[in-house]
């Protein structure tokens, strides 16, 4: 596909591609050149034309203005786009304060609200305690409590951590980002594998990054974060389980979701692994708001607890999303 | 060398006036650049050849900025924007690239 040598005669097949790359510049030139030319050889006329050295300056004016636009125009466009990436910037910074802002509000409610149901949580046991039926009442609330993940707890367990996988050696980390995506990355179901393992295990009590998991407790995906009980959770995820810990990393091993698992870190090197500790604190979590169910015959209820263990029913499953 | 002033004072006066552009004509000054790149280069090429004349300079430059921004508009009209501003800048950077390595040859004689 070379171009034609200048003086041949184009082909009337000659592509459009040869034509852009041999005529790059504008014919007007040569053609100025040869009228010129003509005008100064003797055969043509020779109108009285203005001394060499005005149109020469005067063309050179021309020049100088015209490339004073052009400097004005790249001048203007180089701002342009400089203020609107710096436009944008502001836009995102200010969006990241009023989060911020937003996100301390919400955690001196949270503080508030600590701070007020233990208020009230202290004056019910003040209350209670004084007589003998208000005393086992208490006591029947207290196991109730534990049941539902609403009390804080502590014991030995099992920490097992879940985490995406590391970023592949020949991603870039100068110019794009150095996020997994795809298999590697551990999504809500992986999460609610390990945590129904767990109960099946023989935990009694489990959080995931500090959120305590009950009954109703959801854990879900939006988009690419992971919610526990509608708050974000971010990798590495941290689930702690109180029970026995031999017995717990025993029977935990040996469920179908460990081996499953065990195949994903294989496969797509998602972080899968676990260790017993001697002391967790998990916090309390939040009660469910009940509208439909209701409490049993107080006599039967009192029956099935006083003989029942505050370990979880096998059948326990997390809601998943 | 006036003509170089030229250029210098332009883009000073761009950069300290800072002149605002109306919101419409904002998404062609792109493209009347690389037209105004394409004119400019052609200059320097026709300068080197010995065939530069001032007024083919002149309208060049303003023509090309022209067309290159009419034809956008018209695509951003009838919805082929992205596309048709995509070939201009194409056949703009080709005729930049063969000019310059003409330049080039003039210059370096290689």
């Amino acid at each position: 596909m070379s171009a034609p040598a200048p003086g041949r005669q184009r082909s009337l097949g000659a592509s459009l591609l040869d034509q852009v790359l041999a005529e790059t510049l504008d014919p007007a030139y040569a053609q100025a050149a040869a009228a010129r030319a003509a005008q100064r050889a003797p055969g043509g006329g020779q109108p009285p034309a203005p001394p060499g050295w005005l149109r020469r300056s005067r063309g050179q004016l021309l020049v100088a203005l015209t490339l004073l636009v052009v400097g004005l125009l790249a001048a203007v466009t180089y701002r342009e786009a400089a203020a609107g990436a710096q436009g944008r910037e502001q836009a995102r910074l200010s969006l990241r304060e009023d989060v911020t802002v937003e996100s301390e509000t919400t955690d001196g409610l949270v503080a508030q609200l600590e701070d007020l149901t233990g208020q009230v949580t202290r004056a019910r046991e003040e209350a209670l305690a004084a007589s003998a039926v208000g005393q086992r009442a208490l006591d029947q609330l207290a196991e109730a409590e534990l049941a539902a993940a609403v009390s804080a707890v502590s014991g030995p367990g099992l920490r097992v951590t879940l985490g995406n996988a590391a970023p592949s050696a020949d991603s870039d980390p100068v110019g794009g980002s150095a996020e997994v995506s795809g298999p590697g990355v551990v999504q809500d179901g992986d999460l609610q594998l390990v945590v129904n393992a767990l109960w099946a295990s023989g935990a009694e009590a489990i959080s995931i990054n500090g959120q305590r998991l009950g009954a109703t407790t959801p854990i879900r995906q939006a988009g690419k974060a992971i919610l526990v009980d509608s708050r974000p959770v971010t990798s590495p995820y941290e689930v702690s389980a109180i029970g026995d810990p031999d017995d717990l990393s025993n029977r935990l091993v040996a469920t179908p979701e460990a081996t499953l698992l065990a195949t994903l870190t294989t496969d797509y090197g998602v972080v899968f692994d676990y260790a017993e500790v001697d002391d967790l604190d998990l916090p309390a979590g939040t009660a469910a708001e009940l509208e439909f169910a209701r409490p049993l015959d107080p006599a039967a209820a009192a029956g099935t607890s006083a003989g029942a263990d505050t370990g979880v029913p096998a059948d326990q499953s997390t809601d998943g999303g | 060398m006036i003509p170089i002033i030229g250029l210098a004072v332009g883009v000073v006066l761009g950069l300290l006036l800072d002149p605002s552009v109306p919101l419409g004509l904002q998404p062609y000054l792109p493209i009347a650049v690389v037209a105004a790149l394409d004119a400019v280069f052609g200059g320097i090429r026709a300068r080197f050849d010995g065939i530069f004349d001032a007024k083919v300079f002149v309208v060049s430059f303003v023509s090309n900025v022209v067309v290159a921004a009419l034809i956008v508009f018209l695509g951003d009209q009838l919805g082929v924007g992205a596309q048709l501003s995509t070939a201009v800048v194409v056949v703009l950077g080709i005729r930049i690239f063969g000019n310059a390595a003409a330049i080039r040859r003039h210059l370096f004689r290689a």
